[in-house]
């Protein structure tokens, strides 16, 4: 089907964004990098259209639905967010060397998606809702909020590391100051948050209207919670004396490893109602 | 000041303890670590499951921590009340003295006030003071906020501020978790959830809640009329549904076919379509006629189940199958006529007229199995779900406050110089985001310098 096709291309465009980002940072060329926001740019341009062709075959076969609904959907989704994410903090922030520790993030998603079913299924009955699209979209912008942002807490440790060593050479050298990065991990947390939050409340109101009940400690709201407190830890902390910078960028991580958790690990380890996600 | 050296009294000491942040941040890491457990360990399974899973010194120590229903576990429950209490205290703690700021804003740029500000910038100008308070109030009011006018000892300070909500957003964010909290308990106190089957054609009246340790009461009556089935072409369900509706005072007062994601609301009490089976075994429908064609009564055969026609004898339905001699699906029927031997013959259902061969007065057709169908149903009844929707709102009103509102100051110091001039301070602080305030300060300075020229 032609959305894959487009997926598949956009999937080598990440690559060659993430290759370009890194090359980049390698060879301290800042052309390379600007090559990179191009390549970006064209995969954002392609994987939004294969979404659109995703949408419109759906249709076509008769079954007519929003294309993020199984695995294989949510991955470029999830993608597609965090290149999004990424174009509109370099274009505000100026600066593109984030672009190689954000940018493999949305290969790599892509890589996997590669590896999983792609064809377009059915809804089950459980997921016919209107609620599905705002639950959905919301919970993977947030998500994409929280990848750049440990992608950006990864930079600051780094960076850290050499600001504390007095030294300023080599590909770390090159990196934002800590300060600026600090600020980075927090922005891209502060949308990502209230995206989740979101994402949550609708899911929970969305399982009340199905289920009878908004709050069941099933194993994929838990990990959203689970998510959340980290996060909301993350925001006290960078307010509080002692716990701002280096952990707070930990934070930051270990927030996003509990997404990877919540999004994948949930449906590929553990059993619960969201199982459907697992398709 | 003299009581900051006073050593703390044990009150002052627990009051530190729960106004800190550092709480905060420490009950939110081990709130969300704990949560793990019961992700890991399936909750709320019979426990004959669970001691084929774990060893019994394993299962043992489990069950004393309550891990198999960890987050309805008393300590669960206590860190959840150490956290309301940590927010509520913080809240106690810091709102008064949000508010008194707020009220009372410092409307004076005196000099130390001037030095811990990082935006600022000074110039001169020829004139009275009066003249260009007038002028930079203007300047002020269409630009950015009106400005609050002080004179004192022969100085003019002007104040303006915007986004004053942002410092809310924090305490609306606070409240909003409180209320769900109230939204969560009122529900548990005065809700209930159950789970009942009803068959095609009967009702209930009664819900069995709180898995089944009680029975709650309708108030009114539950008939599934009908309940089906529909699948894609590709074999995948589509549709789960079921007709019901709603008896009050022999009268039937709704009626509804509800799906998943579509249920029916009767009297604040919610019926959700959530499972559906079998009931019980499956009836054979066998037409009677006689033998000169005129047509008879439909019998339903249930599984050996003697079934009398009058003047007739007695007839049973005793085995059935899905192919039968490579003929397709057939009953194989009992006729026991008073003083005769019993007559036991294959009825096959793509041939209704092959029993005439057997030359009977009566002709009996196999139409086929009909089976009744159950239809599962969540039954709830939630007083404080809404509750916790109000929460949920405020919860997303208090982020946009806390995170997008900036409470942004911008203070100016008329004062005479000692060369008669006016000599002007501007200066100016955000609560946050102060890379966007630094722009809109440039913007603002280039405004108000160029006033009056």
């Amino acid at each position: 089907m032609s959305n894959v096709i487009l997926f598949n291309l956009t999937t080598v465009l990440f690559g060659v964004a993430s290759a370009l980002y890194l090359g980049a940072l390698y060879a301290k060329n800042e052309k390379i990098s600007a090559f990179g926001t191009w390549v970006c740019f064209l995969a954002a341009v392609f994987s939004t259209a294969a979404l659109g062709v995703r949408w419109y075959e759906s249709y076509q076969m008769g079954i007519g639905r929003i294309p993020v609904t199984n695995l294989y959907e949510s991955l470029v989704f999830f993608a597609w967010s965090v290149n999004l994410f990424y174009l509109v903090i370099e274009r505000k922030y100026r600066n593109r060397t984030l672009g190689a520790f954000v940018m493999p993030i949305a290969f790599f998603t892509m890589v996997f998606a590669v590896y999983n079913d792609s064809s377009i299924q059915p809804l089950v009955p459980a997921l016919q809702s209107y609620w599905l699209h705002a639950h959905v979209i919301t919970c993977f912008v947030g998500y994409a909020g929280f990848a750049v942002s440990a992608g950006v807490a990864v930079m600051y440790l780094l960076k850290a590391r050499q600001e504390n060593a007095k030294i300023s050479e080599g590909v770390v050298g090159l990196l934002p100051a800590c300060k600026m990065l600090d600020e980075l991990v927090y922005r891209a947390i502060i949308w990502g948050f209230p995206f989740l939050t979101v994402g949550i409340i609708t899911g929970a109101a969305w399982a009340n209207y199905a289920w009878g009940t908004y709050w069941s400690w099933d194993p994929k709201e838990t990990w959203s919670l689970i998510i959340w407190l980290i996060y909301a830890a993350f925001l006290h902390a960078r307010v509080t004396r002692g716990w701002h910078g280096k952990r707070a960028a930990i934070l930051s991580i270990v927030g996003f490893l509990a997404t990877i958790m919540c999004y994948l690990g949930v449906n590929l380890v553990l059993s619960g109602l969201h199982s459907y996600g697992g398709g | 000041m003299a009581d900051e050296k006073r050593t703390p009294s044990p009150m002052d000491r627990v009051w530190d303890f729960f106004i800190s942040v550092k709480l905060a941040i420490v009950t939110l890491i081990v709130l969300a670590s704990t949560s793990i457990l019961g992700t890991i360990v399936e909750q709320n399974q019979p426990p004959e499951k669970y001691h084929q899973i774990y060893e019994d010194w394993a299962f043992a120590i489990m069950d004393r921590i309550n891990l198999f229903d960890m987050y309805h576990s008393t300590w669960f429950l206590l860190m959840l009340v150490l956290f309301t209490v940590n927010l509520t205290c913080c809240t106690i703690d810091r709102f008064p003295k949000m508010l008194k700021v707020v009220r009372n804003p410092r409307t004076k740029l005196d000099g130390s006030l001037e030095k811990s500000l990082s935006l600022s910038d000074r110039w001169k100008k020829k004139g009275t003071l009066s003249e260009w308070a007038g002028k930079y109030a203007e300047a002020l009011s269409a630009t950015f906020a009106k400005p609050k006018v002080t004179e004192e000892g022969g100085e003019v300070h002007l104040y303006a501020e915007t986004g004053v909500a942002s410092r809310f957003g924090v305490y609306v964010t606070h409240l909003s978790i409180i209320i769900i909290f109230i939204g969560a308990i009122a529900g548990n106190v005065a809700g209930f959830k159950g789970y009942v089957n009803i068959t095609e054609g009967e009702s209930i009246t009664r819900v069995p809640v709180r898995g089944g340790i009680q029975i709650q009461d309708l108030g009114f009556t539950v008939r599934c009329n009908a309940f089906s089935l529909e699948t894609y072409p590709s074999g995948q369900p589509k549709a789960y549904k079921s007709d019901l509706s709603i008896i009050e005072g022999g009268r039937e007062v709704v009626r509804k076919t509800i799906v998943v994601n579509d249920p029916l609301q009767y009297k604040g009490i919610w019926f959700y379509q959530s499972s559906y089976g079998q009931a019980g075994g499956a009836t054979a429908q066998v037409t009677v006629a006689r033998k000169d064609g005129t047509p008879g009564s439909t019998l339903s055969l249930s599984a050996n189940e003697p079934v009398p026609i009058d003047g007739y004898g007695i007839v049973r339905g005793v085995d059935y199958q899905q192919n039968f001699q490579g003929k397709g699906p057939a009953l194989q029927v009992v006729v026991e006529k008073p003083g005769q031997p019993a007559a036991s013959f294959w009825l096959v259902q793509g041939r209704p007229d092959l029993d005439r061969e057997r030359g009977d007065s009566l002709v009996f057709s196999f139409r086929g199995l009909s089976s009744k169908m159950f239809t599962g149903l969540q039954v709830a009844k939630d007083p404080g779900v809404n509750i916790v929707w109000l929460g949920c709102a405020l919860m997303v009103i208090g982020l946009i406050m806390a995170f997008f509102l900036s409470h942004q100051r911008v203070w100016i110091r008329l004062a005479k110089g000692t060369d008669g001039r006016v000599e002007v301070v501007l200066a100016g602080s955000a609560s946050r985001n102060r890379l966007a305030f630094e722009k809109r300060f440039e913007k603002l300075q280039t405004g108000v310098k160029a006033t009056g020229q």
